[in-house]
């Protein structure tokens, strides 16, 4: 259905490492979709599924988990943790016929504000042509 | 004679005397950092301001290099965390007199405070007061660019942001006593002096700007269209006068700018050889603002050196460059007025080994920094030593950098010599870190 | 739930409404229900704003707050201190952040930035409807610091912190310390040498008993967090007995130039940037400290010459590994100088081109005459910018400390020899402040200054047994000229340390210029985002040795404030359990890194509950519950979930 208007994305960042990369990419003036909206946790590993499918109920088109990857402060294991609940809403979405592209993770690093933005253009346009073949 | 026989009393006179671990001479940033460094660790600061609010010179100016933050975003949370803090307290528009080492046990010195003539307490700062009041007088806060009333509040973000009333140029009306709905107004206050006992002392005293008057050639004060950098900074605050930049001369949105970089710096026929350190970015700063402000105007920057040294410095010239300003490697030679207020600027240019002439509408000078002079009285006897140009002198540089030649007294920010911001909460956490120590020593 | 909300709006100045309709997002948000009142302002932060707020909250009986302004690392606590003095619980306060991830991130689209900080403004309100009142933790902190690198930067955020009455843990990776400074004899701008401050901060340091050194040490690894750090510690044997000490004891310092002379393994020594050769067992400068000679434990052969002369020789030394607790870090981990590629103006192609740091080192050890090479050294050439400002190349920016450094030189040269010219080819000489003074004096004797810019580099060409430099000098009208020098010296700037595992091991963030980054160079300029590391010194920008000295008391100055209280007050978002849904599995206990998990009776049933003294409110235990029993305070499925409704509505 939808046209013009760009896909909205809802990005779960991290306080200590994702959400300082974020801060770095518009302090740098480096610009993504307007149509991107960041949520502050403390760490990847502690995004329900639930959160994720709350988010495409409500009309968003694409989740970004922006990783601690092996930054994360609180333990190594968060990779890991990350990665399975990212496997788990992917199955609630299979079930609930959610394209699983529609969710992403990366490991964004406390100073990888280039990289976050490469991302945010990249879904943006994997979500835009998902789509126009939808359409 | 008067003097010495008024601390003898003093020091009689226990019950008046406030007792500090500190007292910090100046309200800027350097001064701030350094109270509140102290502050956090417990101990008990006085801070002496001269003028009617703390923030310094920080707090008057726009975006600072090279992060391109407003400077007032940055500095009232200091500013307020400063005044709100618990162990410190702050006597604005006041001064210190008479420093004293006393044998053993600190220092006594008396905090002069002049009257305001208007009751510090009860005074909201709502300004129905300057409404008003008919007496118009230049605004030094905006580098006289505009007018104040003599009873005024002395800026938007000003801290304590209560009103003063300005006697040399009151004349006594009893209008704003009339309209004051807190009755603060009080033409019977009169100057006080506190005594105090302190264990050290920091100087934060800052610097003045050059007064670009003195190079005839210029034509600073005759020409109404050249003016100094920081008139030009007051235009490009967010509270600036005329939410536009113009021409003073006849208000006329300037598109052709020439700043002259050194003036009053590294020119020993001024008396200051120095390099002042700032000027350079500031003026590449300034240069970036003014095409987001006047996209059509043309920059022009003469210097001899660009000095970019500090951490993002050159990058942010390079910036400068790359959107267009022009920097010419020149010396001014002198400055002349047209007919319309255009100005003629002749210099030598470096490059082409040729003297030239080239037309701008409005030259910005960008003068240099020298030091607030330590008043003679802020010291009775002992006083720290001062180096070549009038800087308090730094007598272990390498390893204690805000040591002084007075032992218990120490130097932060530009009273050591020209700094910028960054390099003035650095030289203001050596301070607090050295007098921390000094104080556990006495302890 | 809150429903008399304040919200404010801030301009910064013009940083955010530049771009954002602060007025339309004013008006938009004014409408959603339980907004008491919406107001834009200038700064938030400014005092006056600052008492307007809590007026508002006293006068209106507000029971919440929002401020739309800057990223919440800036001004989350100072708004959170007005919520405190207005009455409020701080927790009772959102911050919105419509500067850094909207008005700057999105200001080529500003109608887009205004709807999108209509949206973040309403999920903030949304959030803080159903925020509760917290109060903070207080963790225990140890009054500890491990501080890496003994330059002096490091010995004297040493020295300070220890006088605080911190235990100091400085861990030094050479065996010696001092750093860059041991290595530079005559000093600007006092007259001191680099062994005299070296000298003066290591005897400071060895009768300090808060402070622990370890030499040929580095950091291994690092677990836990601000306040409770356990840094492992890998030590290389020196293979000298610690009782060896030359100073004042003539004998021992004989039997040690024998036992250096013994040794056949010849090495570069790093020392004098790699200008002449040391032996495998060295204590060659008086700079050097511990005053007790080393062995290299990389190239040393053991073949047992030297233990001939000296009994303090012991090859049993063992590497070791030491773990220490410490409740912060305070890298001072320095920069090394700049390394010229080969050919870059002619460096290790054409004999006599050397370093800037290889130039000081010669003037050290040449003492009547200048030679290098054995050949006479009359005409000494510098270019400058060598490895900074580079317009290809990564250095982008200045290096701050050579200009007026390498003037230094040429002074101290023309001081010490006869007949030394200097020509200086620079790209506009940055002797800023009172080092102006130094440009002045080297003129005034006659030093010559030629210039160039980026678009004409000089050309260095050996032409028979003549050194030359082909310059187009911007003083002279562009005039191409010729320098013929005995000695050309690469003024070489500073990069960040090699082979520093420091950051990866930390993770501390590096700048554009590869220096570690602070947070905020006016507002948090010595420290970094992971809580508890600080960083001062030239491993975060080139520095000269005062500024790297203020900023290393700085740093200790904050360290010391973090730890010294014993404890540090934390966040109270940690796990909570719900008693009534939890059936315990135990799967949260699995996943939680810090045991703050464990298993009670509750009502006739094992359920899960949760130590807040352990708790770090990572969340890890949230998404693995089966029956959503946990939720992290803060960030419960109400304040989540309204939020991502208001942010698409």
């Amino acid at each position: 259905m939808k046209t013009n208007i760009q896909s909205k994305i809802l990005v779960f960042s991290t306080e200590k490492i994702s959400d300082p990369a974020i801060d770095l990419a518009g302090l740098l003036k480096k610009h993504y979709p307007p149509s991107v909206y960041t949520i502050n946790v403390p760490c990847s590993s502690s995004v329900k599924p639930k959160w994720i499918l709350h988010a495409f109920d409500k009309g968003f088109d694409g989740v970004f988990i922006a990783a601690d990857g092996t930054d994360c402060p609180y333990g190594e294991t968060c990779s890991d943790n990350t990665a399975n609940i990212v496997k788990q809403a992917h199955q609630e979405m299979k079930a609930r016929g959610i394209d699983p592209a529609r969710l992403k993770m990366a490991a964004i690093c406390s100073v990888c504000a280039e990289s976050f933005v490469k991302q945010m253009i990249s879904f943006t346009k994997a979500l835009e042509n998902e789509q126009k073949q939808e359409n | 004679m008067n003097r010495n026989r008024k601390i003898d009393f003093m020091i009689n006179d226990k019950d008046k005397t406030e007792e500090y671990d500190v007292l910090v001479v100046g309200g800027g940033i350097a001064g701030e950092e350094a109270a509140l460094n102290l502050a956090n660790q417990g101990y008990k600061i006085i801070m002496v301001e001269k003028d009617l609010s703390i923030g310094g010179k920080m707090i008057h100016l726009s975006k600072v290099f090279p992060t391109l933050d407003c400077a007032a975003c940055i500095t009232t949370p200091k500013v307020s965390e400063t005044a709100r803090h618990s162990n410190i307290t702050i006597y604005t528009y006041s001064e210190v007199k008479g420093i004293n080492k006393l044998n053993g046990s600190g220092f006594m010195a008396r905090v002069e405070r002049k009257p305001r003539y208007v009751n510090e307490e009860t005074c909201t700062g709502c300004q129905i007061c300057e409404e008003k009041c008919p007496v118009f007088v230049q605004d030094q806060f905006q580098y006289d660019l505009v007018g104040r009333k003599a009873v005024y509040v002395p800026f938007s973000i000003a801290n304590p942001r209560i009103a003063t009333i300005d006697m040399d140029n009151c004349i006594l009306c009893g209008a704003c006593e009339k309209a004051c709905p807190a009755d603060a107004i009080d033409f019977t206050q009169e100057k006080e002096e506190i005594p105090i006992h302190i264990k050290s002392v920091i100087l934060a005293t800052g610097y003045k700007l050059f007064d670009p008057v003195v190079i005839e050639r210029y034509g600073y004060g005759r020409f109404k269209n050249v003016v100094t950098a920081m008139q030009m900074e007051r235009q490009l605050v967010p509270t600036r006068p005329y939410n536009n930049v113009l021409r003073p001369g006849d208000g006329k949105m300037p598109d052709n700018i020439a700043y002259v970089l050194c003036t009053g710096s590294r020119d020993a026929t001024v008396g200051n050889p120095i390099c002042s350190q700032v000027c350079c970015m500031y003026s590449t700063k300034q240069a970036q603002l003014l095409m987001g402000a006047l996209p059509m105007a043309d920059i022009t920057i003469y210097f001899l050196h660009v000095r970019a040294f500090g951490k993002g410095f050159e990058e942010f010239y390079q910036q400068g460059r790359s959107m267009g300003v022009e920097f010419i490697k020149g010396k001014i030679g002198k400055i002349t007025e047209k007919e319309n207020g255009d100005l003629l600027v002749r210099y030598e240019d470096i490059r082409e080994g040729v003297v030239k002439e080239a037309e701008h509408d409005m030259v910005v000078l960008s003068v240099g920094i020298l030091p607030d002079i330590i008043p003679e009285d802020m010291f009775l006897k002992e006083r720290p030593e001062l180096d070549p140009f009038h800087y308090v002198m730094q007598v272990d540089e390498l390893s204690n950098p805000a040591k002084t030649s007075m032992k218990g007294v120490f130097v932060a920010g530009a009273a050591s010599g020209p700094m910028d911001i960054p390099d003035s909460i650095l030289s203001a956490g050596a301070a607090s870190s050295e007098t921390a120590t000094y104080l556990r020593r006495l302890s | 739930m809150k429903n008399n909300i304040g919200v404010y709006i801030c301009q910064c100045g013009s940083n955010i409404s530049d771009y954002v309709d602060v007025e339309k997002v004013r008006d938009e948000v004014s409408k959603i229900e339980g907004v008491a009142i919406a107001k834009t302002t200038m700064f938030a932060c400014a005092d006056s704003t600052q008492k307007e707020i809590i007026e508002d909250v006293r006068n209106k009986k507000l029971d919440a707050m929002v401020v739309a302004s800057c990223s919440p690392k800036l001004h989350l606590f100072t708004f959170r201190n007005v919520a405190i003095r207005a009455g409020l619980n701080p927790y009772h306060y959102v911050q919105v952040n419509i500067r850094e991830q909207d008005s700057w991130a999105h200001s080529d689209h500003p109608a887009e930035a205004t709807l999108k900080a209509i949206g973040l403004v309403s999920a903030g309100i949304a959030r803080v409807k159903h925020s509760k009142a917290l109060k903070s933790i207080d963790i225990p902190s140890r009054n500890a610091v491990a501080i890496l690198g003994a330059g002096v930067s490091g010995m004297r955020a040493a020295i300070e912190m220890a006088d605080m009455g911190t235990e100091v843990h400085l861990i030094e990776r050479e065996h010696f310390v001092g750093g860059r400074t041991s290595q530079w004899s005559q000093l600007f701008t006092t007259r001191q040498s680099g062994e005299e401050v070296v000298s003066g901060l290591y005897n400071k340091i060895i009768n300090n008993e808060n402070i622990s050194l370890y030499t040929g040490a580095e950091l291994l690894s690092m677990k836990g967090s601000v306040g409770d750090f356990k840094a492992k510690i890998r030590i290389i044997p020196r293979y000298i007995k610690a009782d060896c000490i030359l100073k004042d004891n003539q004998e021992l310092l004989n039997a040690t130039l024998k036992a250096i002379n013994a040794c056949p393994v010849e090495i570069s020594d790093d020392f004098n940037f790699n200008i002449t050769k040391r032996k495998a067992i060295y204590k060659n400068y008086h700079s050097e400290f511990p005053e007790c000679p080393a062995i290299d434990y990389e190239h040393c052969t053991k073949c047992g010459e030297c233990a001939k002369y000296l009994d303090a020789v012991d090859f049993e030394q063992k590497e070791q590994e030491v773990e220490i607790n410490v409740g912060a870090f305070v890298v001072a981990t320095g920069f090394d100088p700049y390394e010229p590629e080969k050919g870059e103006y002619a460096y290790a192609e054409v004999e006599n081109v050397i370093t800037l740091p290889q130039f000081k080192r010669l003037i050290e050890m040449n003492e009547k005459e200048l030679t290098y090479r054995n050949k006479a050294v009359k005409n000494i050439a510098y270019i400058y910018c060598v490895g900074s400002r580079q317009t290809e190349g990564k250095n982008n920016y200045c290096s701050r400390y050579c200009c007026t450094s390498a003037i230094h030189a040429a002074i101290h040269a023309r001081n010490k020899y006869r007949d030394i010219n200097n020509f200086h080819i620079n790209r506009g000489i940055r002797t800023y402040g009172k080092q102006e003074l130094l440009y002045e004096e080297s003129s005034r004797n006659g030093d010559i200054y030629l210039q160039f810019d980026e678009e004409n580099i000089p050309v260095v060409e050996k032409q028979g047994e003549k050194l030359i430099i082909k310059v187009k000098d911007i003083l002279t009208q562009e005039k191409e000229l010729e320098v013929e020098a005995d000695l050309l010296v690469l003024v070489t700037g500073m990069v960040p340390r090699k082979h520093s595992k420091v950051s990866d091991i930390l993770k501390i963030p590096l700048g554009r210029d590869h220096f570690f980054n602070e947070i905020h160079p006016k507002l948090k300029p010595v420290e970094t985002v992971i809580d508890g590391v600080f960083i001062c010194g030239a491993c975060q920008a080139p520095f000269n040795i005062t500024e790297t000295i203020k900023s290393s008391l700085s740093a200790a100055s904050k360290a010391n404030a973090l730890i010294s209280k014993g404890k540090i007050e934390l966040e109270p978002t940690i796990a909570e359990i719900n008693p009534e849904q939890c059936s315990w599995c135990g799967a949260c206990t699995e996943v939680c890194l810090y045991d703050a998990i464990r298993k009670i009776g509750h009502n006739g049933k094992e359920i899960a509950e949760v130590d807040e003294s352990k708790c770090k409110g990572c969340g890890m235990c949230l998404p693995v519950c089966d029956q959503n029993a946990i939720n992290l305070i803060g960030y419960t499925d109400k304040e989540i979930e309204s939020f991502i409704d208001a942010l698409i509505s």
